[in-house]
């Protein structure tokens, strides 16, 4: 049965996703960089709600939910609204709009984010296919 | 609205236009009120380069306000280029000073009999000689102007040697090498031999409900300052984008024949900024700061960095990877004031016309003209604005170049303005864009290659669609040129990443009005169809909203390979969302009369 977003089953699913995804794993390939994305309670998310990735060479070395207060940091911090991360997620939203037009926050290395727009794309694709259910639905 | 002045460099008298309340209501200022003051002397019989034909220079009901990216003014005259409606806009601190000095724009008319420049202190006109600073380039003159001046620097607008010669493709420079840069607007200029105007004002920059605007703008620009757009344009400049642009196939290479060039990312954004950026540069009260300043390896001095239009232009169009030299191709163009995108769209014209076979060493005076030559490109750089050798057949522009050859098909323009480096194939609402702008083949009457990658504001009804979509944006493209017509009303900066409503209460606090956002759109649609009657008139038909042959071929690798611009299909969804007529390529009459232009159905 599919896990719900978001949820620990979640990320664990999706880290076995990005680990066998070809794809993901021949565009990202140079890819080095974690981030934590910061997700702003709106809609059915009451609570603010934090998770962290660690990306390298196409690969997804760990997964985890960062508790509040937590001092974790990464190389990029991505900031949105629940809403919005829905709509990311069920491509009703893309990634590069978000961006462009204020619903996506973005905190690091802007030459090597827009030097690496490709694998944010893949990323995206990557956690689309493997949400089929958002709290909430 | 402050007056405008008029300048008759025929007489030297000068005057005042008061600018009716329901003009600046109706068009704003910038661009659209400068189509309505413009839109009777601009004929058919006119000759952009006589005495008769006036030069406009207008700020804004925003300009100066130190709202977000609000430092820029127009400048409108009928293109030398193109035969058609003529803008530009242009940043820096000049059009600000101009309304410090308690007007609103400058009128010039006629021909001074020899070379003059004019200085405009507070409410004081002076024209001065300048013979002395003839043949100055655009950064000397001024310098040599302010030396003559008592008292505070004066903000100088000048044009260098292109400008003097009469190229269609001279720019206006001011400031560190900010420019009107399109459409020949140095030539107008230069035509009426004005070498430079000087402004120095004191006046306070007039807002209708200062108390209400003064918060607004706040927190306008805290907004942009952290938004994502400035953070990229800032850290990568205009450039920021390239590596994504190149990826998709939208950005041009061996003048629009190739989708890949190995090393291009040389040339973007973000090695700039890792290898010669030493700073930024803004324009007046801008937050974005998307100006380069950088140091070439092996010098002391600072230069002004490349944008993305004279980074592609003059490297990977012209199959060349330094950014190092592209820094000084685009310092070349600077300084004698000629427009990087069609020098450098022409240039690779030649290479191609060359490679074919349809040029040839005698054509050239001696030069091969072979892809990725540095010293080729930088030898012609320097014959152009002199006309000198074949210098002087690549002055004229590339669709005057193809002609020359028979081969106008190869040259990648659209009624004389030479294509700028966004690719219709890569990003499909381009297409629309170039074969419709008012001013020729134009990137900056909508930048619609960024809704094309997600920049879509969907409170003004915007939908995002595919980026090789085809028919069905084409609404989507009329309503974005309207949001872009109102930007250069007022006038803003592309780059400042604006939301629709901040936008429509700056508007509103700035000109005393109680508008909603339909109002807005409706007056930029004025905007946008008043320019084209004016073209209209001038003989512009459907047959003129084409695109070049080059983007109606699939490209052979690349993002965008094998794509072909369903062309015919997007124009004729466009038309019917303009509510133009397609046998005669005008506004309807009853779209005119929507859009409060009855008036002008007479004269047509």
């Amino acid at each position: 049965m599919p896990s719900i977003f978001p949820s620990e089953e979640w990320l664990i699913e999706l880290k076995d996703y990005i680990n066998q995804d070809e794809k993901y794993a021949h565009i990202a390939r140079n890819w080095e960089g974690d981030l934590i994305f910061h997700i702003e309670p709106t809609g059915a998310l009451v609570e603010p709600l934090c998770f962290y990735l660690d990306l390298w060479h196409g690969k997804c070395r760990s997964i985890r939910m960062v508790p509040a207060g937590d001092p974790t940091e990464a190389a990029f911090d991505l900031t949105a609204s629940y809403e919005n991360i829905v709509k990311v997620l069920k491509g009703k939203l893309d990634p590069m709009q978000a961006m462009l037009t204020r619903k996506l926050g973005v905190k690091g290395s802007m030459p090597y984010m827009m030097r690496n727009v490709p694998t944010v794309l893949e990323f995206v694709r990557c956690v689309q296919d493997v949400t089929d259910k958002v709290l909430g639905d | 609205m402050q007056p405008i002045l008029t300048i008759d460099l025929t007489t030297g008298e000068t005057g005042v236009i008061e600018i009716p309340s329901d003009w600046q209501r109706d068009y704003l200022g910038g661009a659209s009120l400068a189509a309505r003051i413009l839109f009777d002397a601009i004929t058919l019989e006119l000759d952009p380069l006589s005495p008769e034909a006036p030069l406009l220079f207008l700020n804004g009901p925003l300009s100066g306000t130190s709202g977000p990216t609000v430092g820029r003014f127009v400048v409108c005259a009928k293109s030398p280029a193109t035969g058609l409606w003529g803008e530009s806009n242009c940043g820096g601190f000049w059009g600000v000073e101009l309304r410090k000095t308690g007007f609103d724009g400058l009128l010039l008319t006629g021909k001074s009999e020899g070379p003059v420049y004019l200085f405009v202190d507070d409410g004081e006109v002076d024209i001065r000689p300048a013979d002395h600073l003839w043949g100055q380039d655009t950064y000397t003159v001024q310098d040599s102007v302010n030396a003559e001046i008592k008292g505070r620097a004066a903000r100088v607008l000048g044009i260098g040697l292109a400008g003097e010669n009469l190229l269609p493709a001279a720019l206006l420079l001011a400031d560190h090498g900010r420019v009107a840069g399109r459409t020949g607007m140095g030539a107008v200029l230069g035509s009426k031999l004005v070498k430079a105007i000087a402004v120095r004002g004191s006046h306070p920059i007039p807002v209708a409900d200062a108390e209400g605007y003064d918060p607004l703008r706040s927190a306008a620009n805290r907004a942009l300052k952290t938004d994502n757009f400035t953070l990229t344009l800032r850290e990568l400049g205009s450039a920021s984008a390239a590596d994504y642009f190149d990826y998709l196939g939208e950005m041009p290479k061996k003048h629009f024949q190739s989708g890949v060039m190995e090393g291009v990312e040389r040339i973007s954004g973000a090695t700039i900024s890792e290898t010669i950026l030493v700073g930024y540069s803004a324009c007046h009260a801008c937050v974005v700061a998307c100006g380069r300043v950088v140091q070439l390896p092996g010098e002391k001095h600072k230069r002004k960095g490349p944008e993305y239009e004279t980074l592609m232009g003059f490297g990977s169009n012209l199959w060349i990877d330094d950014a190092a030299f592209v820094t000084r191709m685009g310092e070349i163009c600077d300084t004698y004031g000629m427009d990087s995108i069609s020098v450098s769209n022409t240039l690779g014209l030649a290479f191609t016309l060359f490679e074919l076979g349809i040029l040839t060493r005698e054509d050239t005076g001696g030069l091969a003209l072979e892809w990725g030559n540095h010293d080729i490109v930088e030898r012609l750089l320097h014959m152009i604005p002199a006309r000198e050798g074949f210098g002087a057949h690549l002055a004229e522009g590339a669709r005057a170049l193809g002609r020359r050859h028979a081969a106008e098909d190869r040259a990648v323009q659209v009624n004389g303005l030479e294509v700028a480096y966004h690719d219709p194939r890569g990003a499909s609402g381009m297409a629309l864009v170039y074969a419709t702008s008012p001013r020729g083949a134009c990137h900056n009457q909508s930048d619609y290659f960024l809704v094309d990658i997600g920049q879509v504001e969907d409170t003004l009804g915007m939908e995002f669609y595919e980026r090789q979509a085809g028919a069905e944006k084409a609404a989507n493209v009329a309503k974005h040129q309207d949001w872009r017509t109102i930007f250069n009303s007022l006038v803003i900066c592309y780059f400042g990443n604006v939301p629709p409503e901040t936008v429509l209460n700056l508007i509103n606090a700035a000109c005393g009005l109680d508008w909603t956002l339909e109002q807005m759109m409706l007056c930029g649609e004025r905007g946008w169809n008043l320019k084209r009657l004016i073209n209209n008139r001038l003989g512009l038909s459907r047959a003129n909203d084409t695109l070049p042959k080059a983007f109606l071929e699939p490209m052979p690798d690349g993002g965008s390979a094998g794509y072909i611009v369903p062309f015919e299909e997007m124009l004729l969804a466009y038309y019917a969302a303009r509510g133009w007529d397609w046998e005669t390529g005008r506004p309807s009459a009853a779209k005119l009369v929507e859009l409060g232009l009855k008036w002008t159905l007479e004269p047509l």
